[in-house]
């Protein structure tokens, strides 16, 4: 293997590095409007699954069922070029995002409140709370403890499903990686995709490290850890 | 004479076929402590959660302080703040301190600010021995410390009367003596309570009747002298001479 084209192909990322971090910048917000749109309406689904009744239920546990079931790329393409939700491919992306991880994100609370001893909530209505004031005072506290393991499993989840955005062209870092590629110095494949597989990976590694302190900082002292 | 301040009238329960009340009635007044003893399965447990309705009766009428509270227009709510309720396996507020555990109703329910919650929050750990635990979190307990605070929180609603639900079951035996201690200060005080409890230790000293149920029926009922010297029905001779074997010791 002759030594100088490899030498130039990684200069040519290091080059190109700034392109590589804007769009490690479009990954990174492309994640958390997603995780945040999946927490805004996964928690409140999961609780509806536990605490609910009726059609509401029944509507909400059948909307995760189909998303859960539905890969993420066909929901992605579906959201784009069928139903043309949004022309931008960021919102269009959060959405397909969002709504994937709010079906998981729900599971993921459902089975945190459930764990919550039902002699908890007993306790909060024996002293006289209404049903609403003590799930939300006593329940949901210690259910969003016990979901910080499954919640850092799905942060990574979503972390790494940006990248297929790219179908829909959002430059997010695999797209721009890609269009460095295509459009550039098509030798630098392997460099390219290697740096691209290194900002996931330290993003992952990161994020999951820095909720393990969150962890560790919510754990109930004496306790189990959250 | 005025009301007693708790009246059970001909109350039934069954969940599904099984009959767990049959017909149970007995009044107390403030400043009681009954104690109600029998056989597991007799609905000890169930005629209690019957009268802070965590549990709904199937007919007959449950009176508090003169009020039925087993109307259906009846505030549940309101009638917990009257009723505290301590549990065989304490419930306590696993993310909360003691203090917290104590305080927590005190602001949610009675509406405080949270340093009137907190001065009286202390006042109820100290009244059971654990003003010094105040910031320990209910892991962090032994057991006995943990049915204290589960007593103190109770008590800081201020309620018209306290339910035992086998309060001492749950804890190694060397650590009865701290809770039975300050149930005992408690009924000294002139609190009324209702205890489910086979401390027989407790009963003789401080209860003011004994209630023997069997078979969600209340067999026997009266002062402790008279179940326990000299027990009217058979049934109750032979419960309380098994139960003597079985907690010799304690």
């Amino acid at each position: 293997m002759p030594p100088l084209p490899l030498q130039s192909d990684w200069a040519f990322v290091v080059e190109n590095l700034d392109l590589l971090i804007a769009g490690t910048g479009v990954t990174v917000a492309l994640t958390v409007a997603s995780i945040l749109l999946g927490f805004l309406l996964g928690f409140p689904a999961g609780a509806i699954e536990v605490y609910g009744r009726g059609p509401l239920k029944r509507a909400v546990e059948t909307a995760g069922v189909v998303l859960r079931g539905t890969p993420l790329l066909v929901i992605i393409i579906l959201l784009f070029f069928g139903l043309s939700v949004s022309s931008s491919a960021f919102v269009t992306a959060t959405i397909a995002l969002g709504l994937r991880s709010a079906a998981y994100q729900s599971q993921i609370f459902r089975g945190a409140l459930q764990s919550v001893d039902e002699g908890q909530l007993e306790a909060a209505r024996a002293v006289g709370m209404g049903r609403f004031q003590a799930i939300r005072s006593v329940v949901v506290p210690q259910a969003l403890r016990r979901s910080v393991p499954g919640f850092q499993n799905e942060f990574t989840i979503v972390l790494k499903d940006t990248s297929i955005a790219i179908v829909i062209g959002l430059g997010e870092l695999l797209t721009v990686g890609q269009n460095l590629y295509q459009g550039g110095q098509s030798t630098a494949a392997l460099e390219i995709f290697l740096t691209v597989s290194l900002i996931y990976f330290v993003l992952t590694f990161v994020t999951n490290r820095s909720l393990d302190r969150l962890d560790d900082r919510f754990s109930i002292p004496g306790g189990e850890r959250a | 004479m005025s009301d007693p301040l708790l009246a059970l009238d001909d109350v039934y329960k069954s969940y599904g076929e099984e009959q767990v009340l049959s017909g149970v009635s007995f009044e107390m007044d403030a400043g009681d402590v009954d104690v109600v003893i029998g056989p597991s399965g007799s609905g000890k447990s169930t005629m209690l959660r019957c009268v802070n309705r965590l549990t709904e009766i199937d007919s007959g009428d449950i009176y508090l302080d003169g009020d039925c509270v087993t109307d259906a227009d009846t505030d549940v709510n309101e009638l917990r703040k009257q009723v505290g309720m301590v549990f065989q396996d304490f419930n306590l507020f696993a993310h909360l301190t003691a203090l917290g555990n104590v305080t927590l109703g005190l602001r949610k329910v009675r509406g405080m600010d949270k340093a009137t919650a907190r001065e009286r929050g202390y006042e109820h750990l100290e009244q059971v021995g654990l003003s010094d635990q105040a910031d320990s979190y209910p892991a962090e307990l032994s057991g006995g410390q943990k049915q204290r605070v589960g007593i103190a929180r109770a008590l800081a609603m201020d309620p018209k009367l306290l339910l035992f639900d086998e309060p001492t079951s749950a804890l190694d035996p060397e650590l009865v003596g701290e809770v039975v201690e300050v149930m005992r200060d408690l009924a000294a005080e002139g609190i009324t309570m209702l205890v489910v409890s086979h401390e027989m230790g407790f009963a003789r000293s401080a209860a003011s009747d004994i209630i023997f149920l069997d078979e969600g029926r209340i067999v026997e009922h009266g002062p402790p002298e008279q179940l326990f010297e000299n027990p009217q029905a058979a049934r109750t001779g032979e419960f309380l001479s098994r139960l003597e074997t079985t907690h010799e010791g304690e």
